[in-house]
């Protein structure tokens, strides 16, 4: 089925722009995001691929939650994934890079820790060294940076606190001193925005409701305040945007339904739309998810297109943990689940 | 990737023939790059090389700490504080040329920022000299960056940052006259209605202004702009903000007229039912009075409306409703 795309001619020729027809699909194309997440490794000949390389473990956490929540974990190579991760290790910081040879930082930390924890290999990790080089990077005023430049966001608060979570070292961590500096993050608006002072913005929500969530403290959230506001991100096309007069995007949209998920309020907005949004930005033929309709797919709106979709109820999917963003399952095997609510599961003949 | 349009099967493949070229630069400059990082080269071709490599790829972050480590291990060692000021100039015209083509990659606010926090002293005796003349131009920088986009969240918290450091601070009411304006050309920059909200916050702390007079101001500013556009909810979000807990029953009770008046204009306002039920509310819970029944019921009527108009939060409508007509049965 051919929807209207406002960039054919009218005769079906599209490629006077280059730009293909827009094919909507009802459903999620699961086959053909399997095979998209295992192209990548392989699509060494886009310059993206290259470009994109100090994302390289990210890339791989979000390619693994992903075929995770289709239930298609086995489709990439598990020791091969384990060897690639531990190449990234930077021995001089203690911690993880993005790629081999790249300097150490904490966002690739938490994702190579997420990759080992979900491939059941954390006993290939020096727990001690990397715990070391986590807690030195918080702040005298308890946010965290991400490397030892000093950039601070509370992004990187979120890395420190899932990762000493996942790790089991979490009660090493100075949580008052944690909490009190995202709670000087807060707005009027009920949200969190990336340092003191900063907007809101459903990203930093999520990081900062998620962190609190994990340290038990979800008590210094407004939570009717920052659930409304959450949940007017949702716009007429079902998509939810990341600030107020933003366009709606599929990565958006799971950070603010992860937020509503942990604060028990994922009811407040309609998901049948939601879902609708996020199997519109599909590429039916080449797999993979984007932002919006149309427009390039990547694996990073691939995993929060299809996250979005488990905690929304859609069929044949596996849960997603909200807190952790991994699978729900992972989680509550080594006893981490926190009180968060995702919507009922639907049976296939629903949708 | 964000807005970028998909591209046909055909056009990706004339692409990655075209690409073929670039791949390969790219790669041996990179290994050629990092080859210099591991054998700690902390010379000039070094410096020039990161240069290169980050034309092509600003996010490369480890390049960016690279750079920063050949400046501190070599450029700056033996350096007059004249050539580091230099040096350091010549580092803020690049990021500011990269800023302009990517204004949202977080390593180049970041290493601008590192930059200003390693001014020297000088020149000569007058210690401060570079760092003033430095600090004054960002704040102009900032607000060109504001210019193209508004709504960026980088450059206002750049904004913030320069603000708080600048070392002849501005007053902080000027804020205000900032906002404004940005205010004053869109209502719905949500951005600006925040920074105003974390001004005043400051600025009655520290007792300079009095919150009273302040928030009659703003009620004036908001009410012409709930007038303009009654659609734009970062308007009805401040007014949330600046009534508060409710605890001025007389203000309150303004407010809830002054809304209730745009509701006979735009009977269809969601935004105007939806803020009259939380202010209703709030006179509920705060001045429980014999008119409870009347106020529930005002209530009650306008979230049966509001599950009809705005059916996307019907459940949120449905829990408020429960919690109303609770409060109602259980003085
Ligand atoms: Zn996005």
């Amino acid at each position: 089925m051919a929807a209207d795309t406002g960039v054919e001619d009218g005769a079906g020729n599209y490629e006077v722009t280059g730009i293909p027809p827009l094919i909507m699909s009802t459903h999620l194309l699961v086959p053909l995001h399997v095979k998209y997440i295992q192209g990548l490794g392989e699509s060494k000949d886009d310059l993206a691929y290259h470009l994109t390389a100090h994302l390289r473990l990210n890339a791989i956490y979000w390619g693994l939650t992903a075929l995770s929540i289709v239930n298609h974990q086995d489709a990439l190579d598990r020791d091969e994934m384990i060897e690639f991760v531990m190449s990234c290790w930077d021995e001089e910081a203690g911690a993880f890079g993005a790629h081999p040879n790249h300097d150490a930082h904490i966002l690739a930390t938490l994702s190579a820790i997420q990759i080992l924890v979900m491939q059941d290999a954390l006993d290939r990790l020096d727990v001690p060294k990397v715990v070391k080089f986590i807690l030195s990077l918080q702040q005298p005023s308890g946010v965290f940076a991400g490397d030892s430049f000093g950039e601070i966001d509370t992004r990187f608060s979120y890395c420190a606190v899932s990762a000493l979570s996942l790790l089991g070292r979490l009660h090493e961590l100075d949580i008052e001193k944690t909490t009190n500096y995202i709670i000087q993050c807060r707005n009027f608006d009920g949200g969190f925005g990336s340092c003191v002072g900063a907007e809101s913005h459903a990203g930093q929500v999520w990081v900062c409701v998620a962190a609190l969530a994990i340290m038990d403290r979800l008590d210094v959230v407004d939570v009717p305040t920052l659930a409304w506001w959450l949940a007017e991100r949702q716009l007429p096309s079902g998509g939810l945007n990341g600030r107020p007069e933003k366009l709606p995007d599929v990565c958006y949209s799971h950070w603010a339904l992860s937020s509503l998920a942990i604060l028990k309020k994922l009811s407040w907005i309609d998901a049948d739309r939601t879902i609708s949004f996020i199997l519109s930005a599909q590429d039916s033929e080449g797999g993979g998810i984007a932002d919006r309709a149309g427009d390039m797919v990547d694996v990073f709106h691939t995993v929060f297109g299809i996250a979005g979709l488990s905690l929304l109820g859609y069929p044949d999917l596996l849960d997603l943990d909200p807190v952790y963003c991994m699978p729900a399952a992972t989680i509550e095997k080594m006893g981490l689940r926190k009180d968060w609510q995702a919507l009922e599961r639907r049976t296939t003949s629903e949708s | 990737m964000h807005g970028v349009k998909r591209q046909t099967q055909q056009a990706i493949v004339d692409r990655k023939q075209r690409e073929k070229s670039k791949i390969e630069g790219l790669l041996k400059l990179t290994d050629a790059v990092l080859d210099r990082k591991k054998g700690k080269d902390w010379s000039a071709e070094a410096f020039d090389a990161t240069t290169q490599l980050l034309t092509v790829n600003p996010e490369f972050y480890t390049i960016w700490n690279y750079r920063r480590n050949i400046l501190l291990n070599g450029l700056f060692r033996e350096s007059t504080p004249e050539d580091i000021n230099e040096l350091l100039s010549g580092e803020l015209a690049l990021t500011m040329k990269f800023l302009q083509s990517h204004p949202k990659v977080y390593w180049i606010w970041n290493h601008r920022q590192w930059c200003l926090q390693n001014v020297p002293q000088g020149p000569g005796s007058d210690l401060d000299g570079w760092r003033k003349k430095y600090w004054a131009f960002e704040l102009q920088a900032v607000e060109k960056m504001l210019n193209a986009d508004a709504r960026n969240f980088h450059a206002w918290n750049y904004r913030r940052y320069v603000l708080a450091n600048m070392s002849v601070p501005r007053p902080e009411s000027s804020e205000l006259t900032y906002t404004m304006k940005k205010i004053e050309s869109n209502f719905s920059n949500f951005s600006a209605w925040h920074q105003r909200s974390k001004v005043y916050t400051s600025l009655w702390h520290q007792g300079k202004l009095d919150p009273i007079k302040s928030k009659e101001k703003e009620f004036e500013l908001v009410r012409n702009a709930m007038y303009t556009d009654p659609d734009d909810q970062s308007i009805w979000m401040y007014h949330r903000w600046l009534v508060g807990l409710g605890h001025d029953k007389e203000l309150l009770e303004r407010e809830i007229g002054v809304i209730q008046e745009l509701l006979e204009e735009q009977p269809d306002s969601k935004w105007c039912m939806e803020s009259l039920v939380h202010y209703k509310r709030l006179i509920l819970t705060n001045y429980p009075s014999d008119r409870d029944k009347d106020l529930v019921a005002d209530c009650v009527r306008l979230l049966d409306q509001l599950k009809d108009i705005d059916s996307a939060r019907r459940h949120r409508y449905e829990e408020i409703h429960r919690a109303v007509v609770n409060i109602s049965t259980h003085p």
